[in-house]
């Protein structure tokens, strides 16, 4: 909720675009996206930073941003799923879970988007333990993650993975079926 | 494929060739982020922001209610309280006695006394603040167990439903049993945690009428109920069941609705409300805790005679589908997947102060399910047989009726699933080396009925039709919440007429489109089925009678194909649905239809079309901290055919997470009335982390021209997996837990007694 009191001008880029707002400071950047951003891929679940689903990132890194007060955003750059349409990452990992159909409601799929494309953008070795941990922070209710673990398979190809469905002695990774 | 077996088995996922994986355009709008959601802010002129006040206190008479203060507060445009309710101040799909707002007595925390709309979201809650409730405390009903003698909460007492069926005689059949075992199984209070909360808008029409754009799971029934309450013809209430973020029996019941209506029609503007997760977690419903005894006996081979269950089921302050909860949870706890001589399945439903239970994936089912599997183990235990022998020897074969005596269809026989789950890749002995973990193996099996069920009324229509631009539009009644029906419809459409899937659109969720009834009971798949079958072949031939008349060719030699009509031989495109539509006009076709019950002339008893489930789950327990990892589950499944397979496993696989959920870390305790958890971070749903690798394996060879070829899959997928977890812990430590959410203190204290016997 956007505090009342005292407001502040401050501006920022999202989405490339330049910003400006005279809000109170303690606006969280959640509010300020779906509210004067006119954002609707950023969505409130818990407003407590623990569900993900409002996940942006700020200078190129995930964040919540319910957690984020908007006094903090001054210069700095925010992107949403809507500005990365041509980001290589972005379309990475948009037609990984496509294909994988790694959702279902979807409600919390851009956080999910946003968190795996920070963790390809700025790990050195992106594999799919590093694409799995950046997905701490993010719930998802319906899917049971399996399409997600698909998906990172997908982003992150290597030697296949220990499967607990494979003949213990069968010498290749993962079985040979 | 699976070894020494010739059954027509197939792991989902695996072979996308064969399986003809697609995915449509739905899922790539919903990763963009494009999709719109109920609760996203519209841009309507004139938007007013609504908040709700919620007693807070578990059980009181309601003294006085002053909102003068409210009223006069800056941006506020309506405070509303129970006077102001013009039609029947309360809902609830089996009975109203759940008030839209309060008037003299508070039954739960969750309990609305009065609500603002405002200019803004903040004004709205500030004026909340500015509202003077005083409570007189009343006692508090917190145990279900002695509700039914403490001060009651609704006339007529707190048993609000008690129900026992029964076959043979049980006294005499547990008197010949050489082997009884009583036990006490409890399951939680488990939340839906949808991740996008109960939410909407309502939007006056200017004509006294309104329309409202919210996450539901049925808006022809929420019409009907908030039509009532409003004091309004159903004509003038429209319900837009926008795209929902997760619903699963969570939405079932009405969220928002009444009091964001309430607002609208009482400014006559269009009023946006949306309870936050706090709000959320202290107002939405819950799934029934369940408390029961079960007592199972069988002769010296193994054979079933005696079973009997004593069941109390908390369903909180009001009754909303609590007694088909009750209804459905005595049906599973007969054990229907075996041959029993004698039952006594007794269950009853009580009001407490331990806020309002209702619809929840499985329905009851699987709290029952829970008990039955645990107790076949016990049994097999105890006689020294293997699960898998024990289950072998009781199981129904196909033909015989179901547990109620009722006729049953299902797709495959349940030996089979046992057979190929006995098979599973994850029996395979402890590894033995690491002091810490320790692994185990285990399965349960599970069965399902689709639709509501015991001949209540079950109606399901959809409507099919060309538009001017030449697009082939279906509609059905139906949410789409995440379970993905706009796919699978394309998918059925595309394949059966034929077409491209890109010449259709989907229409779902309008109360003043085709009534398809409630999204729920895992209903739509057999009932977008059946319309289809009804209505898609007249459908094309009448497409095609207009081509071949245009062509100047008999109308057998043509076909509907991608983006139109094709002559069968030279195989080429004729014609464009577009022309169709031009020189056709509106090509309607609708068909309503009752959900298949069994043929003939007895009176439905339980569910006709059944499916089944058998899970196999891998854990490892950790010696140090009692907690348990699962490490896999592979399901078998037979459901019928599978229309759209991703649809099908993200179906299975979430589901059973849900499950895993509920028996690893779930619960909503409750201390004096009073919810102890008020968000995600201290109610923990499983994360990636704690998600298992999961085989999806699915068992059926039925023709698509089948009496009835398809099942719904919704519910199945958590049917069996809690009773498959708690095999496999007790096959790794030795320790059988009966209560759920599984305790690690308690674990490790009793793994400390087993390895460690005083």
């Amino acid at each position: 909720m956007i505090p009342t009191g005292e407001t502040q001008s401050l501006s920022f880029r999202l989405n490339g675009q330049p910003l400006a707002v005279e809000v109170p400071p303690a606006t969280s950047l959640l509010d300020l996206l779906r509210g004067p951003g006119g954002l609707t891929s950023v969505r409130a679940g818990c407003r407590i930073g623990r569900c993900g689903a409002c996940t942006v990132l700020l200078d190129g890194r995930s964040v919540p941003a319910c957690l984020v007060p908007a006094w903090r955003l001054e210069g700095r750059r925010v992107d949403t799923v809507e500005g990365l349409a041509r980001d290589p990452h972005y379309q990475a990992v948009a037609s990984a879970l496509t294909w994988e159909s790694a959702l279902q409601c979807g409600y919390c799929t851009p956080g999910i988007v946003l968190s795996l494309v920070s963790c390809l953008r700025n790990e050195t070795e992106p594999d799919r333990d590093r694409l799995a941990e950046a997905l701490a922070g993010n719930l998802c209710r319906c899917t049971g993650y399996g399409g997600l673990r698909r998906a990172l398979e997908r982003l992150a190809p290597g030697r296949p993975r220990a499967s607990h469905f494979s003949d213990p002695s069968d010498p290749t990774p993962g079985g040979s079926s | 494929m699976i070894p020494d077996t010739d059954l027509p088995v197939q792991t989902l996922g695996t072979d996308r060739q064969r399986e003809h994986w697609w995915v449509g355009p739905e899922t790539a709008r919903r990763v963009a982020g494009r999709t719109a959601y109920a609760t996203d802010v519209p841009p309507l002129d004139g938007l007013l922001h609504g908040a709700v006040l919620r007693c807070g206190v578990a059980h009181a008479r309601v003294v006085s209610l002053d909102v003068r203060g409210a009223r006069a507060m800056p941006g506020v445009r309506a405070v509303v309280t129970a006077e102001d309710v013009p039609g029947t101040n309360g809902f609830g799909i089996v009975l109203r006695d759940q008030p839209v707002l309060c008037r003299d007595r508070v039954r739960f925390e969750g309990d609305a006394v009065a609500a603002v709309a405002a200019d803004t979201p903040e004004q709205a809650r500030a004026a909340l603040a500015a509202i003077e409730v005083t409570y007189e405390p009343l006692p508090i009903v917190g145990d279900a167990l002695s509700a039914a003698e403490a001060w009651p909460l609704h006339e007529g007492g707190n048993l609000l439903a008690e129900h026992t069926l029964r076959r043979g005689e049980l006294d005499a059949a547990l008197a010949r049993c050489a082997l009884v075992v009583e036990q006490d199984y409890r399951t939680p209070r488990q939340m839906h945690a949808f991740m996008e909360t109960e939410g909407g808008v309502a939007i006056p029409d200017g004509r006294g009428g309104l329309c409202v754009q919210v996450g539901c799971q049925s808006g022809h029934r929420d019409r009907l109920q908030l039509a009532d309450i409003l004091g309004l013809a159903p004509e003038q209430v429209t319900i837009r069941a926008v795209a929902t973020g997760g619903a699963f029996g969570g939405k079932d019941e009405l969220t928002v609705q009444p009091i964001a209506g309430l607002l609208a029609l009482r400014t006559g503007r269009p009023v946006r409300l949306q309870l936050d997760r706090f709000e959320s977690c202290r107002s939405g419903i819950k799934r029934h805790p369940v408390v029961a005894r079960v007592t199972t006996g069988c002769d010296r081979d193994g054979r079933l005679l005696a079973h009997r269950v004593d069941a109390v089921l908390d369903t909180g302050a009001y009754a909303s589908l609590g007694p088909a909860v009750l209804e459905n949870y005595l049906d599973h706890a007969t054990a229907p997947l075996y041959r029993i001589e004698a039952y006594q399945v007794h269950g009853r439903l009580l009001y407490t102060n331990n806020g309002v239970a209702g619809a929840f994936r499985g329905f009851g089912g699987n709290q029952a399910t829970f008990a039955v599997e645990s107790q076949m183990d016990a049994l097999a235990a105890r006689l020294g047989l293997t699960p898998v022998e024990f289950r072998r020897r009781n199981l129904r074969r196909p033909g015989e009726p179901g547990s109620r005596g009722q006729p049953v269809r299902w797709t495959r026989p349940p030996a089979e699933l046992l057979h190929l789950a006995a098979r599973s890749p994850l029996w395979r002995p402890s590894p033995g080396e690491d002091p810490r973990w320790l692994e185990g193996t285990g399965l349960a099996m599970g069965g399902q009925g689709n639709g509501l069920g015991d001949g209540l009324p079950d109606a399901g229509g959809g409507r099919l039709n060309l538009s001017p631009e030449g697009r082939i539009r279906v509609e059905f009644g139906f949410v789409d919440y995440g379970q993905n029906l706009t796919e699978l419809v394309i998918r059925r459409v595309s394949e059966a007429l034929p077409c491209a899937p890109e010449d259709i659109d989907v229409v779902l969720g309008r109360s003043d489109g085709p009534d398809s009834g409630p999204t729920s009971a895992s209903r739509s798949t057999v009932v977008v089925d059946q319309v289809l079958r009804a209505v898609l072949p007249g459908w094309a031939r009448r497409l095609c009678a207009e081509a071949a008349r245009r062509a100047g060719l008999p109308p057998e030699a043509l076909v509907c194909g991608p983006g139109g009509i094709w002559s069968r031989t030279p195989k080429r495109r004729l014609c464009r649905y577009r022309e169709l539509a031009a020189s056709l006009g509106p090509v309607p076709a609708e068909h309503r239809g009752d959900f298949p019950v069994a043929p003939g002339p007895t009176p439905p008893v339980g569910r006709f079309l059944q499916l089944l489930i058998a899970t196999v789950a891998r854990v490892a327990v950790d010696r140090l901290s009692g907690c348990v990892r699962v490490q896999a589950l592979h399901h078998i499944t037979a459901a019928g055919r599978v229309i759209h397979p991703p649809g099908y496993l993200g179906q299975i696989e979430g589901a059973a997470v849900m499950g895993l959920g509920m028996t690893l870390t779930e619960d909503m305790p409750t201390d004096d009335g009073r919810y102890r958890f008020d968000n995600l971070d201290q109610y923990l749903i499983p994360t990636l982390q704690d998600a298992p690798e999961q085989r999806v394996d699915v068992l059926d060879d039925t023709p698509a021209d089948a009496d009835y070829p398809v099942r719904g899959v919704g519910e199945l997928g958590i049917e069996a997996v809690a009773p498959a977890i708690v095999a496999a812990i007790e096959a790794a430590c030795g320790v059988r837990v009966r209560h759920l959410p599984v305790d690690p203190d308690r674990l490790l204290a009793a793994l400390r007694d087993t390895e460690h016997p005083v």
